[in-house]
């Protein structure tokens, strides 16, 4: 332990195990490891309540960007509509569960768990819930959070949602209803939250019990 | 080689500081300490487990090499399936015609929507392509000790690792169209069979470059030249 923290002042490239001395950076700059280009750390800047506020509007976006059809076609008069669960249900019920499956968790779980996630860590280091209890959970989301972020794939969903128009306005008409405005606007108000959180700073705020 | 204290332009408005610690030593391992792969905190290598996070640490994964070798074969495999096989059925008005990945593509190109054919290649053929291939050569690199720049490949990496998602828009895609067009003998588009094996392709590519250990490749510094 005191041996370990006698190296407070270095850090290591994730990449490349380059040893590097960790030094104060000024704000909009970040430290790139010299011998391979990873980008290492930056000022972290990270503001709870601004976190806080993006997460609350994702959580009101998220319902009727998932309850509300994304994309509407009319077809010699008949109408089909569809939400981002319904299409990826359809996947799965054709059989090829897979693709379903893939879909639905990069579409829909996802970023409801990612939400519901950095809501949470928010709250505990805004309550200043300090219990054995609070920081353990804490800790399994810090660990979970790289992932989750990953299969989060709401910016590839909406470019999909405009190709899919172009590609079925081939056939028939096409239209956007409140669902596909709610899908969008979830998807920015995700990009800023992606933006703002900082999951180095958010590992400064668990406390070391040893 | 390298200088100390060099400040440098990165991107638009930010500028990357660097600094290193040469007179100490160039790799964490010798120096005794290891970083922890999930919080990135540094440890001391006498520890089995981060002060921090609880995650067991190790200085080198020396098997991902092969893991990551066999996700990669089996993502090749798989891919070749992906590209012969149709990946969508589509009924029009009775005809039923299979379309593969590459034949969707000319289709979107004969009727002049050029820039969505070039948004679908690059997700569909481009990305799953380059990415194979960096990998491989990735990996080549690493199991055959071949001496090409370690600092060009890297940057390959980090592109491969960041641009591997978009592979998904073309099933996303499917997904939207299978559920709004299903109009019977009229009109009826499902998926085919290389829906899951591209799918497969992508989770494969994205797991054997996450599992990879990418520091084994730096390992080798002293034996090959790395200017550049």
């Amino acid at each position: 332990m005191s041996e370990a923290k006698s190296y407070k002042a270095v850090i290591l490239c994730r990449s490349c195990d380059l040893v590097i001395r960790k030094r104060a950076l000024p704000s909009n700059v970040r430290a790139l490891c010299p011998r391979c280009d990873t980008a290492l750390y930056d000022t972290p800047y990270c503001s709870i309540n601004g976190l806080l506020a993006l997460c609350i509007t994702a959580l009101l976006l998220f319902l009727p960007a998932n309850l509300l059809p994304v994309l509407e076609i009319h077809f010699l008069g008949s109408i089909r509509t569809t939400t981002a669960y319904e299409a990826a249900i359809e996947v799965w019920v054709q059989g090829y569960w897979v693709v379903g499956l893939a879909v639905l968790i990069s579409a829909v779980i996802a970023p409801a768990l990612l939400i519901l996630s950095v809501l949470l860590q928010v709250l505990i280091v805004k309550l200043n819930l300090c219990s054995p209890f609070w920081q353990s959970i804490f800790l399994q989301l810090l660990k979970k959070h790289g992932l989750l972020s990953q299969l989060t794939m709401l910016e590839i969903y909406v470019i999909s949602f405009l190709v899919s128009a172009f590609q079925l306005s081939d056939f028939s008409d096409v239209y956007f209803g409140m669902g596909t405005l709610s899908f969008t606007l979830l998807f920015i108000a995700m990009l800023f939250l992606q933006r703002e959180y900082n999951l180095e700073h958010m590992w400064s705020y668990v406390h070391d019990e040893q | 080689m390298m200088s100390n204290n060099q400040t440098r332009p990165a991107n638009h408005n930010e500028t990357s500081a660097r600094t290193t610690l040469e007179s100490l030593a160039p790799q964490g391992k010798k120096l005794g300490i290891c970083l922890c792969p999930t919080c990135k905190k540094v440890n001391s290598l006498t520890l089995t487990h981060c002060i921090r996070c609880k995650t067991k640490l190790s200085t080198r994964n020396y098997a991902s090499v092969q893991q990551s070798w066999a996700l990669l074969i089996t993502a090749i495999i798989l891919l070749v399936l992906a590209n012969v096989y149709p990946i969508t059925l589509l009924t029009n008005r009775g005809v039923v015609t299979n379309d593969t990945i590459f034949s969707g593509i000319a289709h979107l190109i004969h009727t002049g929507m050029i820039p969505i054919a070039i948004i679908v290649f690059t997700a569909s053929i481009l990305v799953p392509w380059l990415k194979i291939i960096g990998l491989s050569l990735y990996l080549c690199a690493i199991s055959f000790k071949i001496p090409i720049s370690k600092r060009k490949m890297m940057i390959g990496f980090h592109i491969i690792e960041w641009i591997g998602r978009w592979s998904m828009l073309d099933l996303f895609v499917i997904s939207l169209t299978v559920a709004l067009v299903n109009m019977g003998q009229l009109l009826d588009a499902k998926p085919a069979p290389a829906a899951t094996a591209f799918a497969l392709v992508i989770l494969l590519t994205q797991l054997s470059a996450k599992v990879l250990d990418t520091r084994l490749l730096w390992d080798r510094l002293e034996t090959h030249n790395d200017t550049n």
